[in-house]
C-alpha cells in the first residue's frame, strides 16, 4: 500500500495539488498566498526562514511604495543577475516608466505586467504555494513578492557549480573523444545533443528520492528504440522510493533485475561516445544530477567487455583485442584455481619438467595450495585496495613495496613458492585488463569460490564451478535481454561482434535483441 | 512476508552448497610437493640388494617369492629441489630403489614402507625389462598391472635391455636423468634408420593382443652409459622375446616398412673402394601380397629420395650425372643386402613376421588371411619374396669436383 501512495505521488508532482490539499497534514504549509505581503514573509520565513543562507531582501517596488520581496540561497543564485538585472528593472526602471499611473498602480500589479514589462530574463513562473515555492527558492531559484498580488514570481537564477570538462578517470582511451561526463546534469545531457544532431533524441525528466529530490533524465531515440524498453525503464524508475539518491549506483540497484546477482546488469560508463553509441544501437540511458557516471540498459556480458576503442580501431586490432581481453577474463576468474587444481590433485596433468621444478619450489612451503593461495590472492586485493586509498605521490612507492618486496619476501621466506607468485600476479593484471571496474571486481571476487572449489574437488570442482556460474548466467536477464545473448540464445549473425569486430562494412543491422524499431544501421 | 520468503530462498541454496563443500572435506587431495614422481621402471630377475638383504634379516619380510626385483627410479621432492636451486647439482638428482618380490603392485606397496613421498606413476616414461626375464615371462605378464591400472600412461615407452635393466637407469653424469635420457633418445629417429618407432605400452598390448610377432627396442648399458642396439624379437604366440636383431638388421627392417625418417646407407665406390654415404631425405615402401591359389608370394619396392651428403671419391666429379648414377647404384646395392639379410634372419632364423607383411595380406586379401592366420609366421617362412630398391640422388650438396 505504502508503495503505490508513493508512486502516484512521485508520479504526479506538481500537477495536482488537488491532492496535496486533501492531506489534512500538509494542509498548514501548503497555504496559497493572501494578498497580504507581511502575513505571506511570515509563513515563508517560517518554513525556510531559520537557514543562514536564505536572505530575504524587502524593497520598494519602483518609488510607488509598493512594499516587495526577493527571496534567494546565498551561493546557489547567481547573484550578478539579480543585482545587475532584477533589482535595478524593480527598482529604477519601474518608477522611470510608471510613474505617470502611480495612483493606480497598486492592487492592479499583476504577474502578467511583470512578467512582460518589467522583468527581462528568460526563466519566469508564477506559483500558488508556499511550499512549492520554499523547495524551489532552496534549489537556487529567487522569488518575488509583491504585496497585494495573490501569487508569486519564481525567476530562475539557478547556477550550479561546474567543474571543467575532463578525460574519464575511470574509461581512459588511446584514441578517442577525452570527454567525460561532469556532475551537472544539463552539462551532460548537452554533451548527448552536441555529438552530432541527433534525430529524435529524447529526454525524458523523472524526479527520485523523497527527501532530497533529484532529477533523473531518461535518454533514448525515439524512432529506434523498443517502446516496451522505454516503457520497463520508466515504470522501474517510478517505483524507485528512497530518501535520497546520492550517486547512480542507486539507481542502478534499485531497478536492476536479479539483485543476489554478482553481475551488474546495468552498465555505467563516463564517456558520452559510449552513451550515444549505445542509444544508437536502441538502448536507453539514464543520467542522474550530480554524477558523472551514466547508466545504460539493457547490457549483455559480452558489452562489458567490449571498450569503444574496438570500434575506433580498425577491425583487425580491435578482434585482436577484444579476444585478448576474452582470454583475460578467463585467466582473471580461473587461474589461481587451476593452480589448485594442478598442484593438490592432479599433478600428473603437468609436463613432467615442469611439475619437478614445481616440486623443487614447493617442496619448502608448509601449507597446502590452497592456504597458499588464498594469502597472496587477499594480500594482493589488500594491496590494490590501499593503492586507491593513498595519496597520489605515495601510490607509487606503496606498490613496489607490496608488490616487489612482499612477494620476493614470501618466496625467500618460504611461505609461497615463486610459481604462485607469478599466478597471482597474473590473475591480477589480467583482471585490470577488462575495461570495466564493474565486471572486473565481479571476476576477482568470484575466484574465490572457484579457488574453495577447486580446493574440494580438483578440476571436477572448477568445471561444477563453471556451471554453476554459466548456468546462472543463462537465466540471468537485464530489463527482458537474455545476458549471454548473443551466445544464449544463439543467434549467429550477431556473432560479428561478440567475439570478432567484423569490419563496420559487415555490421549493418542493429543487434536483434533489442528488438529495434528501424533496425538497418548502415545501407 | 511472502516476498521475504521468496528472497531467501537462494540464499539459502548457495548456503547449504557452501555447507555440502566444507561437508566433503577434500577427496583426494594429494599435494604435488608431498609425493615423488616416478619417472622409470626397471624389471630384472630377482637379485636382491644389500639394504634389502639387511632390512629382511632384522625381519622386513613377508610371504613372496623372490622372482623379480623391480627397479624404480623416482625424483623425490628434496632431489627436486636441490637441483632446482641456483647452485646447480652437485649430487645424483634422481633415487634408485629396488624391491624384490612376485606381485609388481604389491612391491610398488613396500615402498610406502620406506618413504614418505609415495611413488606416482603419471610421469613415468619408460619402462626396461631385462633380457634374461623377458625370454622367460609372458610380455603380458609382466605388464599386467601397468596396463591394467589407470595411473600409468600408456604412452609410456616400454624397452628391452641386453644385460640388467636397472643398469640402464644409472648415470655417472650430474644433473643427468637416465629415463629421461632413455625416453630422449627414442626422439632421435629422425637422424638414424636403427632406431624403432617408439613403442608404447597401448602398442604393445595392441600387438600381444593381435598374436602378431613384434620388434622391441633394445639398449645396451656399460658404465652408466647407454646405447640403443638392435631390436629384441617377440614372438606372436609365446609372446616372449626369441631372439635378436642386430644394428644392420634392424636397418633393413625399417627399409622393409618404410619407416623410416631420416639415416644414412654408407656404400663404397668400385673402382676406387672409397666411401660415399647417401641421406635418406624420404623413404617410402610398399608391400604388395600375391596370392595365387595356394601359394602367397610379396613384392617389396623401396622408393627414397636422398642427397649425397659424404664423398670419398676425390676424383669423381659430383655434378657429373653418371657418377651420381654410379652413387645411386652402389647405395641400392647396400640397401638391398640390408634388406635381403634381414629377411633372411626373418624367414629362416626366426619364422617370425615383424615387418608386417601379414599386415598387408589381412587388408588387402582378409579372406585368405583368415586361412592362414594361424600359423602365420610358419606361412611367411615359406613365402617367396622379391624386392626391389630405387634410390634418387637430388642433391650433392655445396662442393663439386675440381676443375680440369
Amino acid at each position: 500500500m505504502m508503495m503505490k501512495e508513493w508512486l502516484s505521488k512521485i508520479g504526479n508532482k506538481g500537477k495536482d495539488p488537488d491532492k496535496d490539499k486533501q492531506a489534512p497534514a500538509s494542509q498548514d504549509t501548503t497555504c496559497p498566498f493572501t494578498d497580504n505581503l507581511h502575513f505571506n514573509l511570515e509563513c515563508l520565513k517560517q518554513e525556510i526562514g531559520h537557514n543562514w543562507d536564505v536572505h530575504f531582501r524587502e524593497f520598494n517596488l519602483g518609488r510607488t511604495g509598493i512594499r516587495s520581496v526577493i527571496i534567494f540561497v546565498d551561493g546557489l543564485s547567481d547573484k550578478d543577475l539579480i543585482d545587475k538585472h532584477i533589482m535595478p528593472s524593480l527598482m529604477v526602471d519601474f518608477s522611470a516608466e510608471y510613474k505617470q499611473n502611480l495612483p493606480y498602480l497598486k492592487g492592479s500589479i499583476s504577474k502578467e505586467f511583470i512578467k512582460n514589462e518589467v522583468l527581462s530574463i528568460s526563466e519566469i513562473e508564477a506559483v500558488r504555494s508556499i511550499k512549492e515555492l520554499a523547495s524551489k527558492v532552496l534549489t537556487g531559484s529567487t522569488a518575488l513578492l509583491i504585496d497585494g498580488s495573490l501569487d508569486a514570481l519564481l525567476l530562475g537564477t539557478a547556477k550550479h557549480k561546474t567543474r571543467a570538462i575532463e578525460e574519464p578517470v575511470s574509461e581512459a582511451l588511446v584514441r578517442g573523444p577525452r570527454v567525460g561526463f561532469t556532475e551537472s546534469l544539463s552539462d551532460n545531457t548537452s554533451f548527448l545533443r552536441c555529438s552530432g544532431e541527433i534525430e529524435n533524441l529524447s529526454l525524458v525528466k523523472f524526479q527520485v528520492g523523497k527527501r532530497s529530490k533529484k532529477d533523473l533524465v531518461v535518454a533514448y531515440i525515439k524512432d529506434i528504440v523498443d517502446p516496451e524498453l522505454v516503457q520497463e525503464v520508466e515504470n522501474r524508475i517510478k517505483k524507485i522510493d528512497i530518501d535520497s539518491v546520492p550517486e547512480s549506483g542507486y539507481v542502478e540497484q534499485l531497478i536492476e533485475d536479479n539483485y543476489l546477482s554478482p553481475f551488474p546488469q546495468v552498465q555505467n560508463t563516463e564517456r558520452p561516445d559510449r552513451v550515444v553509441a549505445a542509444l544508437m544501437e536502441g538502448r536507453v540511458a539514464i543520467l542522474l544530477d550530480g554524477t558523472p557516471f551514466v547508466l545504460i540498459v539493457p547490457v549483455t556480458l559480452s558489452m562489458m567487455l567490449q571498450s569503444p576503442e574496438d570500434y575506433y580501431e580498425r577491425w583487425i586490432p580491435g578482434t585482436f583485442i577484444r579476444m585478448l581481453r576474452y582470454l583475460a577474463a578467463i585467466l582473471a576468474l580461473f587461474t589461481p584455481s587451476l593452480y589448485i587444481a594442478f598442484i593438490s590433485f592432479h599433478s600428473g596433468l603437468i609436463p613432467t619438467k615442469l611439475a619437478i621444478s614445481i616440486i623443487g619450489t614447493r617442496s619448502g612451503v608448509p601449507f597446502p595450495a590452497l592456504i597458499e593461495a588464498l594469502f597472496m590472492e587477499i594480500a594482493i586485493e589488500i594491496l590494490r585496495e590501499a593503492g586507491l586509498r593513498l595519496p597520489k605521490p605515495i601510490g607509487p612507492a606503496m606498490g613496489i613495496v607490496g608488490g616487489l618486496i612482499i612477494g620476493e619476501a614470501a618466496v625467500q621466506a618460504g611461505i609461497v613458492s615463486p610459481v604462485l607468485v607469478i599466478v597471482v600476479a597474473l590473475t591480477a593484471i589480467s583482471s585490470f585488463s577488462i575495461p570495466h571496474y564493474s565486471i572486473g571486481i565481479t571476476l576477482r571476487m568470484l575466484r574465490f569460490p572457484a579457488m574453495i572449489c577447486a580446493a574440494t574437488f580438483g578440476l571436477y570442482g572448477v568445471i561444477l564451478f563453471f556451471l554453476l556460474m554459466t548456468s546462472h548466467l543463462v537465466k540471468l536477464k537485464s530489463f527482458g535481454v537474455p545476458y549471454l545473448s548473443p551466445a544464449v540464445p544463439y543467434r549467429l549473425s550477431e556473432w560479428k561482434d561478440l567475439m570478432v569486430r567484423m569490419p563496420l562494412m559487415m555490421m549493418k543491422r542493429r543487434p536483434k535483441m533489442l528488438h529495434t524499431k528501424n533496425p538497418i544501421r548502415k545501407g | 512476508m511472502k516476498q521475504s520468503h521468496s528472497n531467501t530462498h537462494p540464499l539459502f541454496i548457495s548456503l547449504s552448497v557452501l555447507l555440502f563443500l566444507s561437508l566433503t572435506g577434500c577427496w583426494s587431495s594429494h599435494e604435488i610437493e608431498e609425493q615423488s614422481l616416478g619417472i622409470g621402471l626397471a624389471f630384472d630377475k630377482a637379485k636382491q640388494s644389500s639394504i634389502e638383504k639387511k632390512l629382511n634379516e632384522q625381519g622386513g619380510a613377508y610371504s613372496k617369492r623372490n622372482l623379480i626385483t623391480t627397479t624404480y627410479q623416482f625424483i623425490t621432492p628434496q632431489v627436486a629441489s636441490s637441483t632446482t636451486k641456483q647452485s646447480g647439482p652437485q649430487q645424483k638428482s634422481y633415487v634408485n630403489v629396488s624391491e624384490t618380490g612376485d606381485s609388481m603392485h604389491q612391491m610398488v606397496r613396500e615402498l610406502s614402507l620406506r618413504s614418505e613421498q609415495p611413488v606416482t606413476a603419471h610421469h613415468m616414461k619408460v619402462v626396461v625389462i631385462g633380457e634374461n626375464l623377458a625370454r622367460s615371462y609372458k610380455l603380458e605378464q609382466l605388464l599386467d598391472q601397468n596396463l591394467r591400472e589407470s595411473e600409468l600412461r600408456p604412452s609410456c615407452l616400454v624397452l628391452i635391455s641386453k644385460g640388467r635393466a636397472s643398469n640402464t637407469l644409472e648415470t655417472k653424469k650430474a644433473g643427468e636423468i637416465p629415463a629421461f635420457r632413455l625416453a630422449g633418445i627414442v626422439e632421435n629417429a629422425y637422424r638414424t634408420t636403427r632406431i624403432l618407432p617408439p613403442m608404447s605400452h597401448i602398442k604393445v598390448e595392441s600387438k600381444i593382443k593381435s598374436g602378431s610377432s613384434f620388434l622391441m627396442q633394445k639398449v645396451l648399458s656399460a658404465d652408466g652409459q647407454v646405447k640403443f642396439a638392435g631390436a629384441a624379437v617377440i614372438d606372436g604366440k609365446t609372446h616372449k622375446m626369441t631372439g635378436t636383431l642386430n644394428e644392420e638388421e634392424l636397418e633393413g627392417v625399417t627399409w622393409i616398412t618404410g619407416k623410416g625418417k631420416g639415416g644414412v646407407v654408407k656404400s663404397f665406390d668400385k673402382e676406387t673402394g672409397q666411401p660415399i654415404v647417401y641421406e635418406i631425405e624420404t623413404m617410402k615402401s610398399s608391400i604388395i601380397p600375391h596370392v595365387k591359389r595356394d601359394s602367397i608370394s610379396f613384392d617389396v619396392n623401396i622408393e627414397s629420395v636422398g642427397r649425397l651428403s659424404e664423398n670419398w671419391v676425390v676424383s669423381a666429379g659430383t655434378f657429373k650425372n653418371e657418377f651420381l648414377k654410379n652413387a645411386e647404384k652402389s647405395s641400392e646395392e647396400e640397401v638391398k643386402r640390408l634388406v635381403g639379410n634381414v629377411l633372411e634372419k626373418m624367414q629362416k632364423e626366426y619364422k617370425a613376421d615383424v615387418a608386417g607383411f601379414g599386415n598387408r595380406l589381412r587388408i588387402e586379401h582378409p579372406k585368405v588371411w583368415n586361412k592362414v592366420k594361424k600359423d602365420w609366421d610358419q606361412r611367411f617362412s615359406e613365402a617367396p619374396i622379391n624386392y626391389d630398391v630405387k634410390l634418387t640422388i637430388n642433391d650433392y650438396g655445396t662442393t663439386g669436383g675440381s676443375k680440369k
